[in-house]
C-alpha cells in the first residue's frame, strides 16, 4: 500500500478502470441482497400488530433516509480530501454523491409520507423527522444548483465544497433544533447502541436491505463518477481510444 | 523614495486553465531596476502570469518568492493594477482613492494633478469618461509605496501625453529601485525594458 | 487612516452616494406585511396570532435580497480583490464589510418591525421578544446570506441562488427566535433561549467570515 496506491487514485484512468470492476460487484450484491431483503420483509416477517401491514414500508424507507444522512456525509469527506490532497476524484464523487444523495433523500420523502397516510391520516406532517428530511433536500439541492451555476469544474468543485463543508457543521444544529421544535415522530427504530424495540424476525431484514441499499448506492454513484470522468477527461487520448473502440 | 533591493525569483512556474496549458516550467529572477514585458497573442496567459504573480491567482505549479519570503507574506509590497477599472463608480475620485491607498488628502490631491486630473477631485466616478477613470485607478502609482509594480494593460484609453507621463514615472521607480511588470500591445517608446514571450505551449 | 477606519468610512459614503439602498428592504417588508391581512382575514385575532412568526419571516426574506448582491459590484469593478493587497487578513475585512453592512442595512430594518407589529397587532410583550430575537439573530443571518453572495460571485445569471443556498442553515435560528416569541406570549422565561441565540450568533460571526473569504479568493482566482 503506502503512497503509491494513494497516488493512484489521483489518476482518472486507473480509477475508471477499476471503477467498473468493482461496480459490477456491487451491482450483484445490492441486487442479491435487495431481492433477498425485501422478500422477506415485505413477504415472511411478522405483521406489526399495532400498524399491521403498512409498517413494511420501513424496509425502503428507513435504509434509504439513513442513505440521505450518510452520503451528505460522505459529501463532506469528499471536500476534505479535495481542500487537503487537492484530489480532483474526491470532486467527482461530490459531484455524483449531491445528485443521488438527493435522489435518495427524496425517495425518503415520499416513502416517509406513503407510511404516514395509513399511520396518521395525512400525507405530510411536520414532524422531526421528515422536517429534517426536508430541510437535508435543500442542502443537497444547493450543492447541485451552486455546481451548475460555476462555468470552470475546478472552482465549481471547490465552491461546492465550502458550502458542504459548512452545511455538514450546521446539519447536527439543523437536526437538533428540529427535533426539539417537535415530539412527535415515533422513536427510531434502529439504535446502533441499544436493542432494538423490534423482533429479530423485523430487524434482521431490515438490516439485510440496508446493507443492500447502501451497496446500491456505491454502484449507482461509482457509476456516475465514472461518466463523470469520461466528460472531464475527454481530450486525453485514453478517452478517444475508449470511445473509438466503441 | 529610495527602495531597498527588490528581488522577485520564479521557478518552475506552471500553469493549466481551461484545459490547455498555458507555460510550464517558467523561471527567472527579477531585481531592482527591471521593467519586464510580458508579451504574446491573446489567450497565451499574459494576464494569468501576471496575476499569479501579484498573487491573486493560486499557483499551481512552482514558486515564487520576494526578497527570499514567499509570495503569501509579501503582498503588501505589491501595486497591482489590472484591467479592470478598479473605481467605485458611485463615489469621488477622492473618495476611492482615499480607500484604497490610505495617502492623506494633501498628497492624493497632489498625485491627481500628477495624472491630469486637478480638481477632479470631487467628481462622481460615473461621471469621468473612460480616460479619466483610468487615470484615477493610476494615480496610485503616485502615492503608494510599494516597490513592486504589475500592471495590466495600463496603457488602455490613454492619450500621447499621458503614456508619456506614465512612461516617465515608471521610469523614475525602477531607478529608485522598484521593479515593473506589465503587458501591454502598444510598444512603449521611452521605456527601457526587456520582454518575456508567452507562445502557446503544445 | 488605519485601514479599518477607512473601510468605514467607504461604507458611510456609498450610503451617502446610494440611500435608496437602506429604504429598499424596509418597503420590502412593509409590503410583504400588507399582503398577509389580504392574504388571510382582517380579523385581529387571528393576525396577532401569526403576526410576530409572519414578521420575521418576512424580515429574514428582506435581509436575505438586500445581502445577495454584498460583494457584486465591488468585485465587478475590480475593488474587491484590491482587498488581498491591504496589510490585513482578509476574513477580518469580510467581516468589517459584514458588521458594516449589519449596522447600515440591517439594523435600520429592525426598528421599522414594531410599525408592522402595530399593524398585526402583535402585543407588546411579543414586540420587545421579536425586537430582541431580531437584533440578536441577525448578525449570524447577515454572515451567512454573505457566504451565499460570496459563493455565487462571478456566476452569471444565478439570480437568487445565494439565497437560496443558504437558507437551510437558517433553520436553528428561527425555531430558537420561534421559541422565544412562544415564551414571551406564555410569560415564561426566555432567557435560555436567548443566551443560545446570541451564542450562536458569535460563533456564527467568527467562523463564517472565514469561509466567505475562502469563496471571494476562490472566486477572485477564477477571474481574469
Amino acid at each position: 500500500m503506502g503512497w503509491r496506491w494513494f497516488h493512484q487514485w489521483g489518476s482518472p484512468r486507473w480509477f475508471y478502470e477499476r471503477a467498473g470492476r468493482w461496480q459490477l460487484v456491487c451491482g450483484w450484491l445490492a441486487l442479491i441482497l435487495l431481492v433477498a431483503g425485501s422478500i422477506w420483509g415485505l413477504g415472511f416477517a411478522p405483521v406489526d400488530y399495532q400498524q399491521g401491514n403498512s409498517y413494511r414500508i420501513i424496509y425502503l424507507h428507513v435504509p434509504v433516509a439513513f442513505l440521505a444522512q450518510a452520503m451528505y456525509a460522505a459529501m463532506a469527506l469528499c471536500a476534505v480530501v479535495l481542500f487537503v490532497w487537492k484530489m480532483k476524484l474526491a470532486d467527482v464523487a461530490m459531484q455524483s454523491i449531491a445528485v443521488m444523495g438527493f435522489a435518495f433523500t427524496v425517495l425518503s420523502l415520499v416513502s416517509g409520507a406513503v407510511w404516514g397516510k395509513p399511520t396518521w391520516g395525512t400525507y405530510w406532517v411536520w414532524d422531526a423527522r421528515l422536517t429534517s428530511m426536508l430541510i437535508l433536500a435543500f442542502l443537497y439541492l444547493g450543492a447541485i444548483g451552486l455546481r451548475a451555476a460555476i462555468q470552470d469544474p475546478d472552482q465549481a468543485g471547490k465552491a461546492c465544497g465550502i458550502l458542504v463543508l459548512v452545511g455538514v457543521v450546521n446539519l447536527p444544529i439543523i437536526k437538533y433544533s428540529v427535533e426539539w421544535w417537535n415530539t412527535l415522530h415515533q422513536p427510531a427504530s434502529l439504535k446502533l447502541t441499544e436493542k432494538p424495540a423490534m423482533p429479530a424476525s423485523m430487524w434482521v431484514p431490515l438490516l439485510v436491505n440496508i446493507l443492500g441499499y447502501y451497496i446500491a448506492a456505491a454502484y449507482l454513484v461509482l457509476g456516475s463518477m465514472r461518466a463523470i470522468v469520461l466528460e472531464r477527461e475527454r481530450r486525453a487520448t485514453w478517452v478517444k481510444e475508449l470511445i473509438g473502440r466503441a | 523614495m529610495i527602495f531597498e533591493p527588490a528581488q522577485i525569483e520564479i521557478s518552475e512556474l506552471g500553469c493549466e486553465r481551461d484545459d490547455r496549458l498555458l507555460f510550464e516550467n517558467l523561471s527567472m529572477k527579477l531585481e531592482s531596476g527591471q521593467i519586464l514585458r510580458v508579451a504574446g497573442p491573446n489567450g497565451a496567459g499574459k494576464t494569468t502570469l501576471l496575476r499569479t504573480i501579484a498573487g491573486l491567482f493560486d499557483i499551481q505549479e512552482g514558486e515564487i518568492r520576494v526578497n527570499r519570503l514567499p509570495l503569501k507574506e509579501c503582498l503588501d509590497q505589491i501595486l497591482y493594477i489590472g484591467h479592470k477599472p478598479q473605481v467605485t463608480r458611485d463615489l469621488t475620485v477622492l473618495d476611492n482613492l482615499k480607500f484604497l491607498t490610505g495617502a492623506d488628502e494633501a498628497r492624493l490631491k497632489s498625485a491627481l494633478g500628477d495624472v491630469g486630473l486637478k480638481g477632479y477631485h470631487d467628481s462622481l466616478v460615473k461621471e469621468l469618461s473612460q480616460g479619466q477613470g483610468r487615470r484615477c485607478a493610476l494615480a496610485r502609482l503616485w502615492c503608494v509605496e510599494a516597490p513592486i509594480w504589475i500592471l495590466d494593460e495600463p496603457y488602455t484609453a490613454l492619450d500621447v501625453e499621458m503614456v508619456e507621463t506614465l512612461d516617465a514615472q515608471i521610469t523614475s521607480h525602477v531607478n529608485a529601485g522598484g521593479i515593473c511588470l506589465f503587458t501591454t500591445h502598444q510598444l512603449p517608446q521611452q521605456l527601457d525594458y526587456q520582454t518575456l514571450e508567452l507562445g502557446h505551449v503544445d | 487612516m488605519s485601514i479599518e477606519k477607512r473601510m468605514l468610512a467607504r461604507e458611510l459614503k456609498l450610503i451617502a452616494a446610494r440611500p435608496g439602498d437602506i429604504f429598499k428592504p424596509m418597503w420590502f417588508l412593509m409590503l410583504v406585511i400588507s399582503m398577509v391581512p389580504l392574504a388571510l382575514a382582517p380579523d385581529s385575532d387571528l393576525l396577532a396570532e401569526i403576526g410576530s412568526a409572519m414578521i420575521w419571516v418576512a424580515t429574514l426574506l428582506a435581509l436575505l435580497l438586500n445581502t445577495e448582491h454584498l460583494f457584486q459590484s465591488d468585485f465587478s469593478d475590480g475593488v474587491l480583490e484590491q482587498w488581498l493587497f491591504l496589510d490585513r487578513p482578509l476574513a477580518w475585512l469580510v467581516g468589517l464589510k459584514l458588521i458594516a453592512h449589519w449596522l447600515f442595512h440591517v439594523l435600520p430594518l429592525i426598528l421599522i418591525t414594531p410599525i408592522a407589529g402595530l399593524m398585526l397587532s402583535v402585543p407588546t410583550e411579543v414586540l420587545f421578544a421579536l425586537l430582541a430575537t431580531l437584533f440578536v439573530a441577525t448578525p449570524a443571518l447577515t454572515c451567512f446570506s454573505g457566504l451565499g453572495a460570496a459563493l455565487t460571485l462571478g456566476s452569471s445569471r444565478s439570480g437568487i441562488l445565494g439565497v437560496l443556498v443558504m437558507m437551510p442553515l437558517f433553520v436553528p435560528v428561527v425555531i430558537l427566535a420561534a421559541g422565544v416569541l412562544i415564551r414571551a406570549t406564555d410569560g415564561s422565561d426566555t432567557l435560555p433561549l436567548m443566551a443560545l441565540l446570541g451564542a450562536f450568533s458569535v460563533v456564527a460571526a467568527t467562523l463564517v467570515p472565514i469561509a466567505v473569504s475562502a469563496a471571494i479568493r476562490l472566486n477572485i482566482g477564477g477571474s481574469n
